[in-house]
């Protein structure tokens, strides 16, 4: 359980069908439910990323479900989910909508009514909490991949999400930046949200004390190494 | 069955194309103009389940504004009618199927394009006098098209995992939010652009004045026949629409 929040996949089978490139390609967990920091380990293509994207509702599986506090989220919309379920991307640039990072922060309260002014405060908030308050200014294309990074989480968080999946979060970042990372999936984990690290990294992996899990052929490896 | 060269098709597309924007009124004449260029595309082996699996979002979006089209010009006989507003006229259906018949030409002609190698149809520009340049600089854009797409996928994808529910939103927020999606696409295209550039610098692209090629497109004479007969339709359809028969 994860700060009154449980993720737990059920059976699940997936294959892609449309994607020429992965249709050899299938996956199939029996149960899996990370708690605290969990941290998906494997080869390329072995899987990590599209059970990532199950477990975060970004794909739906085949058969078998996933539940978010015992909840099928199998008729939720993805909006719906992703007020509780935050996603990192691999490739952070692709998740950033506007020029500005206040209002990169701001813009998704907005939509959903939330008075500009409120908006802009709870964003200024969250760049202070992320160490962010620098960037202000700047243009979120220029900045560097590890503030990209940041803002992209920052962002995520402003909806308040339980539970947060990461994607190779630490590729292209030196170390003074995958360190300044750790402090902030620290600082998350610290406010019972949940993490969900799909990585290659295992030193990155050690530094959050995240339980291992093993991914193969699109299989979850019994094993904790 | 041997495809034709692609030059023969850069032809067919330019006629079939030119005509879908000159005709602007005549409904029959631009469903024979689509017929016949299904026929072609046929023949040169398009495949239209998949183009439709593909475009079905587009579709469905040009029938939209091709519904829009025949109740924002009514004219003609009444068919429904309400609160004094006529809502359907037998005008408005015509500049409607217009709408759709037109640009279901555009995508019949971009079709027959991606039947053939990107390479070949380089070649061809090339082999009609179009600078290199701009030929591999249109292989280039068409190559990126996937992958737009692909990144415009995703950056809705992450959109809605800010808690953003689309279909909840009221249509001028609706509209905001596209111009919200495009940046993250844009961005990341003149990137790649600076990157494939930068590559190709790196590659010694156009380090010297003339390029030559070993791989040469020929006409064969079948090609010159279909030459012949679209330049033969080119001047009957414009000496229908000239005369006006």
């Amino acid at each position: 359980m994860t700060g009154g929040f449980s993720l737990e996949l059920k059976n699940v089978r997936f294959a892609y069908s449309d994607n020429e490139k992965r249709q050899d390609f299938s996956l199939y967990v029996e149960h899996f439910s990370p708690k605290g920091c969990t941290a998906l380990m494997g080869e390329n293509g072995s899987g990590k990323t599209t059970l990532g994207k199950l477990a975060a509702g970004v794909l739906r599986p085949d058969s078998g479900c996933v539940l978010y506090n015992g909840a099928d989220i199998a008729k939720r919309k993805l909006g719906q989910i992703g007020r509780c379920v935050g996603y990192l991307f691999q490739e952070p640039s692709r998740q950033l909508f506007t020029a500005h990072p206040l209002t990169e922060i701001a813009f998704a309260l907005e939509l959903q009514g939330i008075s500009k002014s409120e908006a802009e405060a709870r964003a200024m908030e969250l760049l202070r909490q992320f160490e962010l308050e620098h960037i202000i200014g700047h243009t979120t294309y220029t900045l560097s991949r590890g503030e990209k990074q940041r803002l992209a989480i920052a962002a995520t968080m402003v909806m308040e999400p339980q539970f947060f999946v990461l994607d190779e979060p630490t590729t292209g970042l030196d170390k003074r930046r995958r360190n300044i990372l750790v402090q902030t999936l620290h600082t998350l984990l610290a406010k019972n949200i949940g993490i969900l690290l799909i990585s290659h990294d295992r030193e990155f992996a050690d530094a959050l004390h995240a339980d291992i899990r093993i991914m193969d052929g699109g299989r979850l490896v019994d094993e904790k190494a | 069955m041997k495809k034709p060269d692609p030059r023969i098709i850069f032809a067919l597309v330019l006629v079939l194309s030119s005509f879908a924007v000159i005709i602007r009124e005549d409904l029959k004449l631009m469903a024979g103009l689509m017929l016949m260029s299904i026929l072609c595309a046929l023949a040169i082996g398009v495949d239209f389940r998949k183009m439709f699996r593909r475009l079905k979002r587009l579709l469905q979006l040009l029938l939209v504004v091709s519904i829009l089209r025949s109740i924002f010009a009514p004219s003609g006989t009444i068919l429904l009618e309400s609160w004094g507003i006529a809502l359907l006229t037998v005008g408005g259906i015509e500049m409607g199927a217009l709408v759709l018949l037109r640009f279901g030409l555009f995508l019949t002609s971009g079709a027959m394009l991606t039947c053939y190698p990107v390479r070949m149809l380089i070649q061809g520009m090339v082999q009609i006098k179009m600078p290199y340049e701009i030929a591999y600089m249109i292989s280039v854009g068409v190559r990126f098209i996937p992958q737009l797409a692909e990144e415009l996928k995703d950056s809705l994808i992450a959109l809605q995992l800010r808690g953003v529910v689309i279909e909840d939103l009221k249509l001028r927020k609706k509209l905001s939010l596209y111009t919200y999606l495009l940046l993250p696409v844009v961005v990341s295209s003149m990137q790649n652009a600076k990157e494939l550039a930068m590559s190709m610098d790196m590659r010694a692209f156009r380090a010297y004045q003339s390029r030559t090629s070993f791989f040469k497109l020929m006409l064969c004479p079948s090609d010159i026949v279909i030459l012949c007969v679209i330049s033969a339709f080119a001047v009957f359809m414009s000496v229908v629409l000239i005369m006006g028969v």
